[in-house]
Protein backbone atom coordinates (compact mmCIF):
# COMPACT_ATOMS: atom_id res chain seq x y z
CA UNK A 1 0.00 0.00 0.00
CA UNK A 2 1.47 3.44 -0.29
CA UNK A 3 3.27 3.01 2.46
CA UNK A 4 4.90 3.85 -0.53
CA UNK A 5 5.68 7.44 0.32
CA UNK A 6 6.62 6.38 3.60
CA UNK A 7 8.81 3.80 2.19
CA UNK A 8 10.76 6.20 0.87
CA UNK A 9 11.49 8.24 4.14
CA UNK A 10 11.31 5.43 7.04
CA UNK A 11 12.39 2.35 5.52
CA UNK A 12 14.64 4.40 3.15
CA UNK A 13 17.51 1.92 3.05
CA UNK A 14 15.66 -1.22 3.16
CA UNK A 15 13.38 0.35 -0.01
CA UNK A 16 16.72 1.35 -1.83
CA UNK A 17 18.27 -1.84 -1.11
CA UNK A 18 15.43 -3.62 -3.08
CA UNK A 19 15.33 -1.06 -5.97
CA UNK A 20 18.98 -1.40 -6.24
CA UNK A 21 17.81 -5.30 -6.70
CA UNK A 22 16.99 -7.06 -10.17
CA UNK A 23 14.08 -6.94 -10.16
CA UNK A 24 13.55 -9.67 -12.51
CA UNK A 25 16.42 -12.00 -11.56
CA UNK A 26 16.04 -15.30 -13.23
CA UNK A 27 13.74 -16.39 -15.57
CA UNK A 28 12.35 -20.21 -15.14
CA UNK A 29 14.16 -22.18 -16.55
CA UNK A 30 12.64 -23.21 -19.75
CA UNK A 31 10.56 -20.21 -19.39
CA UNK A 32 10.26 -17.83 -22.78
CA UNK A 33 11.42 -14.59 -21.01
CA UNK A 34 7.97 -12.98 -19.85
CA UNK A 35 7.06 -9.31 -21.36
CA UNK A 36 8.41 -6.86 -19.15
CA UNK A 37 5.45 -4.46 -17.90
CA UNK A 38 4.72 -2.33 -21.33
CA UNK A 39 5.49 1.14 -21.04
CA UNK A 40 3.51 3.13 -23.90
CA UNK A 41 0.68 4.89 -22.98
CA UNK A 42 -1.54 4.03 -25.54
CA UNK A 43 -1.16 0.29 -24.78
CA UNK A 44 -1.26 0.95 -21.23
CA UNK A 45 -4.59 2.23 -21.00
CA UNK A 46 -5.73 1.74 -17.14
CA UNK A 47 -8.62 -1.19 -16.99
CA UNK A 48 -11.07 1.50 -16.12
CA UNK A 49 -10.43 3.37 -19.42
CA UNK A 50 -10.95 0.21 -21.21
CA UNK A 51 -14.14 -0.75 -19.57
CA UNK A 52 -15.46 2.73 -20.19
CA UNK A 53 -14.02 3.76 -23.49
CA UNK A 54 -16.84 0.51 -24.89
CA UNK A 55 -19.60 3.06 -22.72
CA UNK A 56 -18.23 6.00 -24.18
CA UNK A 57 -18.46 4.84 -28.00
CA UNK A 58 -21.47 5.08 -27.83
CA UNK A 59 -21.83 8.49 -27.13
CA UNK A 60 -21.95 11.51 -29.39
CA UNK A 61 -18.64 12.82 -30.60
CA UNK A 62 -17.90 15.70 -28.74
CA UNK A 63 -18.79 13.98 -24.99
CA UNK A 64 -16.83 10.78 -25.84
CA UNK A 65 -13.42 13.17 -24.73
CA UNK A 66 -15.09 14.50 -21.92
CA UNK A 67 -16.36 10.85 -20.80
CA UNK A 68 -12.93 9.25 -21.59
CA UNK A 69 -11.13 12.16 -19.43
CA UNK A 70 -13.98 11.56 -16.24
CA UNK A 71 -12.94 8.28 -16.61
CA UNK A 72 -9.11 8.59 -15.69
CA UNK A 73 -9.96 9.98 -12.41
CA UNK A 74 -12.84 7.70 -11.85
CA UNK A 75 -12.85 5.79 -8.70
CA UNK A 76 -15.75 3.38 -8.26
CA UNK A 77 -15.84 3.56 -4.81
CA UNK A 78 -16.02 6.58 -4.02
CA UNK A 79 -18.64 7.97 -6.03
CA UNK A 80 -22.52 7.24 -5.55
CA UNK A 81 -23.24 3.98 -4.10
CA UNK A 82 -26.56 1.89 -5.17
CA UNK A 83 -27.97 -0.30 -2.80
CA UNK A 84 -30.57 -0.79 -5.43
CA UNK A 85 -28.75 -1.82 -8.40
CA UNK A 86 -25.71 -4.59 -9.18
CA UNK A 87 -22.26 -2.41 -8.44
CA UNK A 88 -20.56 -1.96 -12.08
CA UNK A 89 -17.80 -4.56 -12.90
CA UNK A 90 -14.53 -4.97 -10.70
CA UNK A 91 -11.35 -3.60 -12.25
CA UNK A 92 -10.15 -7.00 -13.63
CA UNK A 93 -11.66 -8.54 -16.44
CA UNK A 94 -12.03 -12.25 -16.53
CA UNK A 95 -8.94 -13.59 -17.86
CA UNK A 96 -7.06 -11.66 -15.65
CA UNK A 97 -8.57 -12.93 -12.77
CA UNK A 98 -8.14 -16.61 -13.64
CA UNK A 99 -4.69 -15.19 -13.98
CA UNK A 100 -4.07 -13.86 -10.76
CA UNK A 101 -5.49 -15.54 -8.82
CA UNK A 102 -3.63 -18.47 -10.00
CA UNK A 103 -0.56 -16.60 -9.36
CA UNK A 104 -0.89 -15.58 -5.88
CA UNK A 105 -0.46 -18.68 -4.59
CA UNK A 106 3.07 -18.31 -5.81
CA UNK A 107 3.86 -15.11 -3.96
CA UNK A 108 4.70 -16.37 -0.65
CA UNK A 109 7.27 -18.92 -2.90
CA UNK A 110 8.35 -16.34 -5.54
CA UNK A 111 7.82 -12.89 -4.66
CA UNK A 112 5.38 -10.36 -6.25
CA UNK A 113 7.61 -11.16 -9.60
CA UNK A 114 7.15 -12.61 -12.94
CA UNK A 115 8.10 -15.81 -11.86
CA UNK A 116 5.07 -16.29 -9.75
CA UNK A 117 2.60 -14.63 -12.76
CA UNK A 118 4.42 -16.83 -15.28
CA UNK A 119 3.98 -20.32 -12.94
CA UNK A 120 0.21 -18.84 -12.73
CA UNK A 121 -0.40 -18.81 -16.00
CA UNK A 122 1.05 -22.33 -16.22
CA UNK A 123 -1.31 -23.84 -14.12
CA UNK A 124 -4.35 -22.00 -15.40
CA UNK A 125 -3.29 -23.86 -19.00
CA UNK A 126 -2.34 -20.48 -20.32
CA UNK A 127 0.88 -20.02 -22.86
CA UNK A 128 3.75 -18.46 -20.48
CA UNK A 129 3.34 -15.53 -22.38
CA UNK A 130 0.31 -14.27 -21.36
CA UNK A 131 0.66 -12.53 -17.89
CA UNK A 132 1.57 -9.89 -21.07
CA UNK A 133 -1.72 -8.97 -21.33
CA UNK A 134 -1.80 -7.67 -18.26
CA UNK A 135 -1.04 -3.55 -18.30
CA UNK A 136 0.65 -2.80 -15.31
CA UNK A 137 2.60 -6.76 -15.40
CA UNK A 138 3.78 -7.03 -11.51
CA UNK A 139 1.77 -4.15 -10.17
CA UNK A 140 -1.17 -5.86 -11.27
CA UNK A 141 -0.53 -8.63 -8.88
CA UNK A 142 0.11 -6.61 -6.29
CA UNK A 143 -2.74 -4.85 -7.27
CA UNK A 144 -4.53 -7.79 -7.05
CA UNK A 145 -3.57 -8.56 -3.56
CA UNK A 146 -4.77 -4.95 -2.56
CA UNK A 147 -8.03 -5.15 -4.45
CA UNK A 148 -9.30 -8.73 -3.16
CA UNK A 149 -8.18 -8.05 0.62
CA UNK A 150 -9.99 -4.78 0.54
CA UNK A 151 -13.01 -6.54 -0.78
CA UNK A 152 -12.84 -9.60 1.24
CA UNK A 153 -13.48 -6.87 4.27
CA UNK A 154 -17.06 -6.13 3.73
CA UNK A 155 -17.83 -9.84 4.08
CA UNK A 156 -15.74 -10.68 7.18
CA UNK A 157 -16.71 -7.69 8.50
CA UNK A 158 -19.53 -8.19 10.64
CA UNK A 159 -17.78 -11.61 12.59
CA UNK A 160 -14.48 -9.25 13.32
CA UNK A 161 -16.30 -6.16 14.96
CA UNK A 162 -18.19 -9.12 16.69
CA UNK A 163 -15.61 -10.73 17.88
CA UNK A 164 -13.91 -7.68 19.48
CA UNK A 165 -17.30 -6.51 20.80
CA UNK A 166 -16.39 -3.25 19.85
CA UNK A 167 -18.95 -0.90 20.33
CA UNK A 168 -17.83 2.76 19.24
CA UNK A 169 -16.94 4.05 15.74
CA UNK A 170 -12.95 4.10 16.73
CA UNK A 171 -13.59 0.65 17.83
CA UNK A 172 -14.20 -0.93 14.85
CA UNK A 173 -11.87 0.85 12.78
CA UNK A 174 -9.11 -0.49 15.05
CA UNK A 175 -10.79 -3.97 14.97
CA UNK A 176 -11.15 -3.65 10.83
CA UNK A 177 -7.68 -2.27 10.36
CA UNK A 178 -6.45 -5.26 12.07
CA UNK A 179 -8.53 -7.65 10.17
CA UNK A 180 -6.88 -6.20 7.03
CA UNK A 181 -3.16 -6.36 8.44
CA UNK A 182 -3.69 -9.77 8.88
CA UNK A 183 -4.98 -10.14 5.52
CA UNK A 184 -1.17 -9.36 4.65
CA UNK A 185 -0.06 -12.30 6.85
CA UNK A 186 0.38 -14.81 3.53
CA UNK A 187 2.51 -12.64 1.59
CA UNK A 188 4.11 -10.45 4.86
CA UNK A 189 8.29 -11.79 3.75
CA UNK A 190 7.37 -10.30 0.54
CA UNK A 191 5.51 -7.01 1.54
CA UNK A 192 8.45 -5.31 1.13
CA UNK A 193 9.90 -5.59 -2.44
CA UNK A 194 6.23 -4.91 -2.99
CA UNK A 195 6.16 -1.50 -1.19
CA UNK A 196 9.21 -0.81 -3.26
CA UNK A 197 7.32 -1.19 -6.19
CA UNK A 198 4.36 0.89 -5.10
CA UNK A 199 7.03 3.20 -4.74
CA UNK A 200 7.87 3.45 -8.21
CA UNK A 201 6.74 6.97 -9.62
CA UNK A 202 4.60 5.63 -12.53
CA UNK A 203 2.61 3.05 -9.98
CA UNK A 204 2.38 5.65 -6.91
CA UNK A 205 -1.04 7.44 -8.09
CA UNK A 206 -2.40 4.10 -8.29
CA UNK A 207 -0.97 2.98 -5.03
CA UNK A 208 -2.71 5.93 -3.09
CA UNK A 209 -5.90 5.77 -4.79
CA UNK A 210 -6.09 2.04 -3.33
CA UNK A 211 -5.12 3.42 0.08
CA UNK A 212 -7.57 5.65 -0.17
CA UNK A 213 -10.39 3.24 -1.06
CA UNK A 214 -8.90 1.31 1.51
CA UNK A 215 -9.43 3.85 4.23
CA UNK A 216 -13.08 4.83 2.74
CA UNK A 217 -14.10 1.21 2.87
CA UNK A 218 -12.64 0.61 6.65
CA UNK A 219 -14.45 3.60 8.07
CA UNK A 220 -17.46 3.01 5.56
CA UNK A 221 -18.12 -0.41 7.57
CA UNK A 222 -17.62 1.20 11.14
CA UNK A 223 -20.45 3.07 10.34
CA UNK A 224 -19.27 6.14 10.19
CA UNK A 225 -20.95 8.78 8.57
CA UNK A 226 -19.19 12.22 9.13
CA UNK A 227 -20.66 14.65 6.19
CA UNK A 228 -17.80 17.40 7.05
CA UNK A 229 -14.53 18.29 6.59
CA UNK A 230 -13.89 15.30 8.76
CA UNK A 231 -14.93 13.51 6.21
CA UNK A 232 -11.80 14.20 4.82
CA UNK A 233 -9.37 14.26 8.19
CA UNK A 234 -10.49 10.58 8.83
CA UNK A 235 -9.87 9.58 5.69
CA UNK A 236 -6.43 10.91 5.95
CA UNK A 237 -5.30 10.05 9.20
CA UNK A 238 -6.62 6.43 8.81
CA UNK A 239 -4.45 5.94 6.04
CA UNK A 240 -0.99 7.28 7.02
CA UNK A 241 -1.75 5.03 10.10
CA UNK A 242 -2.41 2.06 8.32
CA UNK A 243 0.56 2.80 5.72
CA UNK A 244 3.00 3.18 8.83
CA UNK A 245 1.08 0.12 10.77
CA UNK A 246 1.46 -1.84 7.44
CA UNK A 247 5.52 -1.04 7.44
CA UNK A 248 5.55 -2.09 10.95
CA UNK A 249 4.40 -5.17 10.12
CA UNK A 250 7.23 -5.94 7.37
CA UNK A 251 10.05 -5.95 10.02
CA UNK A 252 7.39 -7.67 13.30
CA UNK A 253 8.84 -10.92 14.79
CA UNK A 254 6.71 -11.32 17.24
CA UNK A 255 4.14 -14.44 17.28
CA UNK A 256 0.74 -13.05 15.85
CA UNK A 257 2.03 -9.58 15.00
CA UNK A 258 0.90 -8.74 18.65
CA UNK A 259 3.57 -6.01 18.54
CA UNK A 260 1.86 -4.60 15.13
CA UNK A 261 -1.61 -4.69 17.06
CA UNK A 262 -0.18 -2.64 19.92
CA UNK A 263 1.32 -0.74 16.89
CA UNK A 264 -2.22 0.19 15.49
CA UNK A 265 -3.67 0.94 18.43
CA UNK A 266 -1.14 3.28 19.79
CA UNK A 267 -1.40 4.94 16.87
CA UNK A 268 -5.54 5.50 16.60
CA UNK A 269 -5.38 6.99 20.50
CA UNK A 270 -3.07 9.58 19.21
CA UNK A 271 -4.87 10.72 16.37
CA UNK A 272 -8.08 10.43 18.31
CA UNK A 273 -6.47 12.24 21.20
CA UNK A 274 -5.12 14.83 18.62
CA UNK A 275 -8.74 15.20 17.50
CA UNK A 276 -10.68 15.87 20.48
CA UNK A 277 -8.19 18.54 21.64
CA UNK A 278 -8.72 20.21 18.19
CA UNK A 279 -12.27 19.54 18.38
CA UNK A 280 -12.05 21.24 21.97
CA UNK A 281 -10.59 23.77 20.63
CA UNK A 282 -12.96 24.73 17.90
CA UNK A 283 -15.75 24.71 20.29
CA UNK A 284 -13.85 27.18 22.97
CA UNK A 285 -13.56 29.53 19.55
CA UNK A 286 -17.10 29.32 18.71
CA UNK A 287 -18.31 29.19 21.81
CA UNK A 288 -16.49 32.83 22.43
CA UNK A 289 -16.86 34.32 19.32
CA UNK A 290 -21.12 33.85 19.65
CA UNK A 291 -20.66 35.14 23.02
CA UNK A 292 -19.09 38.42 22.38
CA UNK A 293 -21.48 38.99 19.40
CA UNK A 294 -24.60 38.34 21.73
CA UNK A 295 -22.80 40.49 24.37
CA UNK A 296 -22.89 43.38 21.70
CA UNK A 297 -26.29 42.95 20.25
CA UNK A 298 -27.55 43.26 23.79
CA UNK A 299 -25.56 46.34 24.38
CA UNK A 300 -27.58 47.72 21.42
CA UNK A 301 -25.29 47.24 18.26
CA UNK A 302 -27.05 46.53 15.35
CA UNK A 303 -24.70 43.14 14.00
CA UNK B 1 -46.49 42.87 -9.09
CA UNK B 2 -43.32 42.98 -11.47
CA UNK B 3 -43.30 41.28 -14.21
CA UNK B 4 -41.29 38.60 -14.84
CA UNK B 5 -37.64 38.79 -16.35
CA UNK B 6 -36.21 36.93 -19.18
CA UNK B 7 -34.08 35.25 -16.84
CA UNK B 8 -36.64 33.86 -14.59
CA UNK B 9 -37.38 30.28 -15.53
CA UNK B 10 -38.27 28.46 -12.63
CA UNK B 11 -40.13 31.72 -11.45
CA UNK B 12 -42.44 31.65 -14.63
CA UNK B 13 -43.07 28.43 -14.49
CA UNK B 14 -43.67 27.47 -10.83
CA UNK B 15 -45.53 30.85 -9.80
CA UNK B 16 -48.89 31.47 -11.90
CA UNK B 17 -49.90 27.77 -10.42
CA UNK B 18 -49.13 27.74 -7.15
CA UNK B 19 -49.22 31.51 -5.62
CA UNK B 20 -53.08 32.13 -6.05
CA UNK B 21 -54.48 29.60 -4.48
CA UNK B 22 -51.92 29.12 -1.66
CA UNK B 23 -51.36 32.86 -0.81
CA UNK B 24 -53.69 32.96 2.14
CA UNK B 25 -53.57 29.62 3.82
CA UNK B 26 -51.84 28.02 6.64
CA UNK B 27 -48.41 26.83 6.01
CA UNK B 28 -48.57 23.20 6.70
CA UNK B 29 -51.94 22.87 4.31
CA UNK B 30 -49.73 24.56 1.78
CA UNK B 31 -46.85 22.47 1.77
CA UNK B 32 -48.80 19.26 1.17
CA UNK B 33 -50.89 20.71 -1.79
CA UNK B 34 -48.10 22.80 -3.36
CA UNK B 35 -46.28 19.63 -3.48
CA UNK B 36 -48.86 17.77 -5.81
CA UNK B 37 -49.45 20.74 -7.66
CA UNK B 38 -46.02 21.75 -8.56
CA UNK B 39 -44.81 18.31 -9.22
CA UNK B 40 -47.73 18.28 -11.92
CA UNK B 41 -46.00 21.75 -13.42
CA UNK B 42 -42.69 19.15 -13.21
CA UNK B 43 -44.13 16.96 -15.25
CA UNK B 44 -45.41 19.01 -17.82
CA UNK B 45 -41.97 20.31 -18.06
CA UNK B 46 -40.84 20.38 -21.79
CA UNK B 47 -37.65 17.40 -21.42
CA UNK B 48 -35.67 17.42 -23.62
CA UNK B 49 -35.11 13.89 -24.20
CA UNK B 50 -36.39 11.69 -26.56
CA UNK B 51 -38.08 9.48 -23.98
CA UNK B 52 -39.96 12.03 -22.31
CA UNK B 53 -43.18 10.05 -23.28
CA UNK B 54 -41.86 7.24 -21.02
CA UNK B 55 -40.56 9.47 -18.11
CA UNK B 56 -43.71 11.90 -17.89
CA UNK B 57 -45.68 8.88 -16.57
CA UNK B 58 -43.74 7.05 -14.27
CA UNK B 59 -43.52 8.91 -10.92
CA UNK B 60 -44.74 6.73 -8.14
CA UNK B 61 -47.85 4.32 -8.07
CA UNK B 62 -49.31 3.94 -11.27
CA UNK B 63 -47.23 1.51 -13.17
CA UNK B 64 -46.01 -0.40 -10.68
CA UNK B 65 -43.21 -2.99 -12.08
CA UNK B 66 -43.74 -6.97 -12.01
CA UNK B 67 -41.34 -7.51 -9.48
CA UNK B 68 -38.62 -10.44 -11.60
CA UNK B 69 -37.48 -7.17 -13.35
CA UNK B 70 -33.81 -7.09 -13.00
CA UNK B 71 -31.88 -3.97 -12.30
CA UNK B 72 -29.38 -2.35 -14.70
CA UNK B 73 -26.09 -1.70 -13.30
CA UNK B 74 -24.93 2.20 -12.92
CA UNK B 75 -22.84 3.05 -15.39
CA UNK B 76 -19.83 5.17 -14.37
CA UNK B 77 -21.19 8.87 -16.20
CA UNK B 78 -24.75 8.15 -13.96
CA UNK B 79 -22.62 7.52 -10.87
CA UNK B 80 -20.39 10.80 -11.21
CA UNK B 81 -23.60 12.30 -11.96
CA UNK B 82 -25.33 11.24 -9.33
CA UNK B 83 -22.72 11.76 -6.80
CA UNK B 84 -22.20 15.11 -7.75
CA UNK B 85 -25.76 16.17 -7.60
CA UNK B 86 -26.05 14.65 -4.26
CA UNK B 87 -22.66 16.76 -3.01
CA UNK B 88 -23.60 19.97 -4.42
CA UNK B 89 -26.88 19.41 -3.45
CA UNK B 90 -25.63 18.95 0.33
CA UNK B 91 -23.55 21.85 0.07
CA UNK B 92 -26.35 24.36 -1.32
CA UNK B 93 -28.51 23.12 2.18
CA UNK B 94 -25.31 23.77 3.91
CA UNK B 95 -25.35 27.26 2.62
CA UNK B 96 -29.01 27.97 2.96
CA UNK B 97 -28.83 26.64 6.75
CA UNK B 98 -26.61 28.84 7.60
CA UNK B 99 -27.75 31.91 5.57
CA UNK B 100 -30.66 31.96 7.36
CA UNK B 101 -29.13 31.46 10.58
CA UNK B 102 -27.08 34.61 10.00
CA UNK B 103 -29.80 36.65 8.73
CA UNK B 104 -32.85 35.96 11.29
CA UNK B 105 -30.95 37.42 14.93
CA UNK B 106 -30.26 41.05 12.56
CA UNK B 107 -34.04 40.40 10.96
CA UNK B 108 -35.85 39.82 13.50
CA UNK B 109 -34.40 42.45 15.84
CA UNK B 110 -35.67 44.86 13.56
CA UNK B 111 -38.75 43.75 12.65
CA UNK B 112 -40.02 40.68 15.60
CA UNK B 113 -43.14 40.04 13.26
CA UNK B 114 -41.07 37.93 10.79
CA UNK B 115 -40.04 35.68 13.35
CA UNK B 116 -42.44 33.05 12.35
CA UNK B 117 -41.65 33.13 9.26
CA UNK B 118 -37.74 33.41 9.41
CA UNK B 119 -38.05 30.54 11.83
CA UNK B 120 -40.22 28.24 9.01
CA UNK B 121 -38.17 28.46 6.28
CA UNK B 122 -34.81 28.53 8.65
CA UNK B 123 -36.60 25.03 9.87
CA UNK B 124 -37.41 23.44 6.59
CA UNK B 125 -33.38 24.34 5.48
CA UNK B 126 -32.84 22.35 8.41
CA UNK B 127 -35.28 19.74 7.39
CA UNK B 128 -33.30 19.74 4.06
CA UNK B 129 -29.37 19.13 5.19
CA UNK B 130 -30.10 16.67 7.06
CA UNK B 131 -31.88 14.41 4.56
CA UNK B 132 -28.91 15.42 2.31
CA UNK B 133 -26.25 14.51 4.96
CA UNK B 134 -28.18 11.31 5.58
CA UNK B 135 -27.97 10.53 1.44
CA UNK B 136 -24.67 11.30 1.14
CA UNK B 137 -23.19 9.32 4.15
CA UNK B 138 -25.80 5.95 2.35
CA UNK B 139 -24.40 6.33 -0.65
CA UNK B 140 -20.71 7.03 -0.25
CA UNK B 141 -20.15 10.26 -1.75
CA UNK B 142 -17.60 12.87 -1.08
CA UNK B 143 -18.65 16.01 0.77
CA UNK B 144 -17.74 18.66 -1.16
CA UNK B 145 -13.81 19.58 -0.32
CA UNK B 146 -14.94 23.72 -0.01
CA UNK B 147 -17.25 23.09 3.17
CA UNK B 148 -15.30 25.60 5.35
CA UNK B 149 -15.13 27.84 2.42
CA UNK B 150 -19.24 27.47 1.57
CA UNK B 151 -19.74 27.94 5.54
CA UNK B 152 -18.04 31.42 5.83
CA UNK B 153 -19.35 32.77 2.78
CA UNK B 154 -23.00 31.69 3.41
CA UNK B 155 -22.75 33.25 6.91
CA UNK B 156 -21.20 36.29 5.40
CA UNK B 157 -23.85 36.56 2.72
CA UNK B 158 -26.81 36.39 5.32
CA UNK B 159 -25.14 38.36 7.94
CA UNK B 160 -24.55 41.34 5.01
CA UNK B 161 -27.70 41.08 3.91
CA UNK B 162 -29.49 41.00 7.08
CA UNK B 163 -27.93 44.03 8.15
CA UNK B 164 -28.80 45.84 4.82
CA UNK B 165 -31.91 45.44 5.93
CA UNK B 166 -35.15 43.66 5.56
CA UNK B 167 -35.63 43.97 1.78
CA UNK B 168 -32.11 42.94 0.82
CA UNK B 169 -32.44 40.06 2.83
CA UNK B 170 -35.40 38.56 0.96
CA UNK B 171 -34.08 40.35 -2.62
CA UNK B 172 -31.20 37.36 -1.07
CA UNK B 173 -33.34 34.59 -0.44
CA UNK B 174 -35.37 35.54 -3.90
CA UNK B 175 -32.22 35.30 -5.68
CA UNK B 176 -31.00 31.99 -3.98
CA UNK B 177 -34.23 30.36 -4.60
CA UNK B 178 -35.01 31.27 -7.76
CA UNK B 179 -31.13 29.74 -8.76
CA UNK B 180 -31.31 26.64 -6.30
CA UNK B 181 -35.12 25.81 -8.23
CA UNK B 182 -33.78 25.78 -11.08
CA UNK B 183 -30.94 23.81 -10.34
CA UNK B 184 -33.26 21.25 -8.73
CA UNK B 185 -35.78 21.40 -12.21
CA UNK B 186 -32.26 20.31 -13.80
CA UNK B 187 -31.75 17.41 -11.90
CA UNK B 188 -35.25 16.37 -11.46
CA UNK B 189 -35.73 16.37 -15.53
CA UNK B 190 -31.98 14.04 -15.56
CA UNK B 191 -33.01 11.83 -13.20
CA UNK B 192 -36.34 10.98 -15.24
CA UNK B 193 -34.63 10.76 -18.16
CA UNK B 194 -32.76 8.15 -16.12
CA UNK B 195 -35.49 6.44 -15.20
CA UNK B 196 -37.30 6.71 -18.36
CA UNK B 197 -34.40 5.16 -20.26
CA UNK B 198 -34.61 2.04 -17.66
CA UNK B 199 -38.33 1.81 -18.60
CA UNK B 200 -37.87 1.57 -22.08
CA UNK B 201 -35.34 -1.26 -21.92
CA UNK B 202 -37.34 -2.83 -19.62
CA UNK B 203 -35.57 -2.88 -16.69
CA UNK B 204 -36.57 -2.00 -13.08
CA UNK B 205 -36.75 1.00 -11.21
CA UNK B 206 -36.34 0.53 -7.60
CA UNK B 207 -37.58 2.24 -4.56
CA UNK B 208 -33.90 4.02 -4.03
CA UNK B 209 -34.82 6.26 -7.50
CA UNK B 210 -38.41 6.27 -6.44
CA UNK B 211 -37.61 8.28 -3.45
CA UNK B 212 -34.82 10.03 -4.37
CA UNK B 213 -36.75 11.84 -7.36
CA UNK B 214 -39.47 12.48 -4.38
CA UNK B 215 -37.60 13.52 -2.33
CA UNK B 216 -36.07 16.18 -4.79
CA UNK B 217 -39.49 17.06 -5.75
CA UNK B 218 -40.38 17.93 -2.17
CA UNK B 219 -37.36 20.17 -1.40
CA UNK B 220 -37.54 21.91 -5.00
CA UNK B 221 -41.23 23.34 -3.75
CA UNK B 222 -40.15 24.22 -0.53
CA UNK B 223 -37.24 26.09 -1.98
CA UNK B 224 -39.86 27.57 -4.11
CA UNK B 225 -41.87 28.37 -1.83
CA UNK B 226 -39.57 30.90 0.35
CA UNK B 227 -39.47 32.14 -3.07
CA UNK B 228 -42.80 32.98 -2.92
CA UNK B 229 -42.30 34.74 0.89
CA UNK B 230 -39.55 36.15 -0.11
CA UNK B 231 -41.00 37.91 -2.47
CA UNK B 232 -44.63 38.90 -1.11
CA UNK B 233 -42.18 40.19 1.66
CA UNK B 234 -40.73 42.99 -0.65
CA UNK B 235 -37.64 41.68 -2.34
CA UNK B 236 -38.65 43.53 -5.15
CA UNK B 237 -38.77 46.80 -3.07
CA UNK B 238 -34.74 46.34 -2.32
CA UNK B 239 -32.22 48.95 -3.09
CA UNK B 240 -30.75 48.07 -6.06
CA UNK B 241 -32.45 44.77 -6.52
CA UNK B 242 -31.07 44.30 -9.73
CA UNK B 243 -27.20 44.50 -8.70
CA UNK B 244 -28.08 42.13 -5.87
CA UNK B 245 -29.67 39.56 -6.93
CA UNK B 246 -27.48 39.85 -9.67
CA UNK B 247 -24.61 39.19 -7.88
CA UNK B 248 -26.06 36.98 -5.58
CA UNK B 249 -27.56 34.87 -8.66
CA UNK B 250 -24.06 34.84 -10.28
CA UNK B 251 -22.22 33.71 -6.83
CA UNK B 252 -24.64 31.06 -6.46
CA UNK B 253 -24.07 29.71 -9.95
CA UNK B 254 -20.20 29.97 -9.58
CA UNK B 255 -20.55 28.02 -6.31
CA UNK B 256 -22.93 25.35 -7.68
CA UNK B 257 -20.54 25.02 -10.63
CA UNK B 258 -17.39 24.51 -8.05
CA UNK B 259 -19.00 21.51 -5.90
CA UNK B 260 -20.22 19.71 -8.65
CA UNK B 261 -16.85 19.08 -9.44
CA UNK B 262 -14.98 19.73 -6.12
Amino acid sequence: MSSSALACFAGATTARRILLRPRWPTILPGTPSVAAPCRSSSACATRSIIITSQQCDLLPRPRQRQCEQQAIFFTPNRSYHSHDHPPPPGPFTHAEQNLLSAAYVHVPSHGFSQEALALGARDTGLLDISPSILPDGVFSLIRWHLYTQRTLLAAKAKDAVDQTAAVTVGDKVEALAWLRLRGNEAVVGRWQEALAIMAQPSYVPASLKELASLADEILYLAGDVSVDPSWYTKRASLSAIYAAAELFQTTDQSPKFRETRAFLRRRLDEAAQAGGALRSVGEWVGFNASAAVNVLRSKGVRI
Amino acid sequence: MVPPRPGWTPLRLCRPRRLAPHTTTPAPARLISSTTSASQAADGFPTSSSSSPSSSGNPQPPNKPQPPKPKKPLTPEQQSFLSSALRVNQAGELAATLIYRAQTPVVVGREPHLRPLMQHMYDQEVGHFRTFNELIAKHRVRPTALYPLWSVLATGLGWTTGVLGREAAMACTEAVETEIGGHYNAQIRRLLEMVGEWEAEGYDVGDEFRELISTLRRIRDEELEHLDHAVEHDAKKAEPHWLLTGVIRAGCRGAIWVSERV
